[in-house]
């Protein structure tokens, strides 16, 4: 891989070298004859670097966009889920009826997925600004393209299994003799099924993100 | 005499030749997705193929577990079996990749379908192990009964398909990863 430094080096290296033949005998040194249209070759050489370079730092800034809102909505997601909370009002001697997130482990395994992912898309933001000032740079696409896949699985088994639990708490499964718990605690399964929803845009948004990444990595239009 | 012109040497510009590292990237690929084919496969057929009945009835309720039962357990059949159809339909595009040079659209398509299979894959895995987590253990909050204290063989079977499911989706995304590399190399 090669690090492009914008405008540095690259526009004095010549695309076609030709090496000197030195007739020994005749004590004459060969001219270097370039071939006719050298000028032309190097000034549409640059002029496709300079348009590759703009619309890979279109695509850049697109990716900056979309991560920054794809933080805040994995964030959100996982406030959501773990701020909901109901208490029945009514109890037993010894019994008090509440819904919390922490009933459900695949619940709390949401929470923590979610605030991971959502910090991993604060930390990549810089990673992105990085694509933006050298948008002809290999290595941080690259890594963002490997971690953001990795992201995206996470998250992508963290809302499909408290989808799946929230689907249980809806419906209940007669086969095994599962109730539905959603028809007692009302506001708690609304603000569980707002999460699960928040958290799968926040992966769709991800999914996207490293389409993008992989169309930025081409290396000729 | 020759001596009177110039020669005329290309550098790694010049003839774009086909490198090593690519073609060997190209092949490991292609050995994964069948190791992944595998895994998709025999997932569903596992799970697809469970069902027990317990050896005692009452007049009125039947003791028989399937995979039908649990919306989740079939929806991870499902996915299962389209991404094995998926992987096995793409197996020719990953050949074309060995020997083809120009390679760049064909992988950007490639990149995004596995993209779109991760997720599907990813999401049918992760919603059944939930049921099979809460089928294990129980809930004691909500009084779901862990269900595996009376089906044994049904839980060993669901979970053991899990597992192939799980590999297949680490498969895929070092996959994706491996097509961005050879995408972003210099050939």
């Amino acid at each position: 891989m090669d690090i492009e430094k914008a405008g540095s080096r690259r526009e004095e290296e010549e695309p076609i070298v030709q090496k000197p033949k030195l007739d020994k005998g005749k004590g004459k040194a060969h001219v270097f004859a370039p071939p006719m249209n050298y000028s032309r070759i190097m000034e549409k050489h640059k002029q496709e670097k300079v348009n590759m370079a703009s619309w890979k730092r279109g695509v850049a800034i697109f990716d900056f966009v979309l991560r920054l809102i794809a933080a805040i909505t994995a964030m959100a997601a996982a406030a959501k889920m773990a701020t909901t909370e109901e208490t029945l009002p009514f109890f037993t001697q010894f019994l008090q009826f509440s819904a919390d997130y922490t009933d459900l482990p695949t619940l709390s395994s949401f929470v923590i997925v979610n605030s991971i992912v959502g910090g991993y898309l604060t930390l990549s933001l810089p990673f992105s600004i990085v694509c933006i000032i050298r948008p002809l740079a290999v290595p941080p696409r690259l890594f963002l393209i490997l971690c953001d896949t990795a992201m995206m699985g996470l998250t992508m088994m963290a809302a499909s299994a408290s989808a799946a639990i929230v689907y249980l708490a809806h419906n209940g499964n007669s086969s095994s003799n599962w109730l539905p718990v959603c028809q007692q605690f009302g506001d708690f399964c609304q603000g569980t099924s707002g999460a699960v929803v928040a958290s799968f845009i926040a992966a769709a948004l991800l999914m996207f993100l490293v389409v993008l990444s992989a169309f930025a990595l081409k290396r000729s239009t | 005499m020759k001596s009177g012109q110039a020669e005329i040497a290309e550098t790694s510009k010049g003839i774009q030749k086909r490198g090593l590292m690519s073609r060997r990237i190209a092949i490991f690929e292609f050995i994964l997705r069948i190791i992944a084919f595998f895994n998709t496969i025999s997932s569903a057929i596992l799970m697809a193929t469970t069902n027990e009945t317990l050896p005692f009835f009452t007049q009125f309720i039947r003791f028989h577990a399937d995979y039908n039962d649990l919306p989740a357990l079939t929806f991870f059949v499902v996915a299962n079996a389209v991404v094995s159809g998926y992987l096995i339909l793409t197996l020719p595009l990953a050949f074309v990749h060995i020997v083809k040079n120009k390679t760049e659209n064909s992988r950007i398509l490639l990149i995004i379908l596995d993209v779109a299979m991760v997720g599907l894959l990813a999401s049918g895995a992760a919603s059944a192990a939930a049921i099979v987590y809460l089928a294990h253990n129980g809930n004691n909050n909500t009084n779901w009964f862990a269900v595996c204290q009376q089906f044994n063989s049904f839980c060993e079977r669901i979970s053991g398909s899990l597992i192939g499911s799980f590999i297949a989706v680490v498969l895929l995304i070092l996959l994706i990863i491996l097509s961005a590399i050879a995408i972003s190399r210099r050939h």
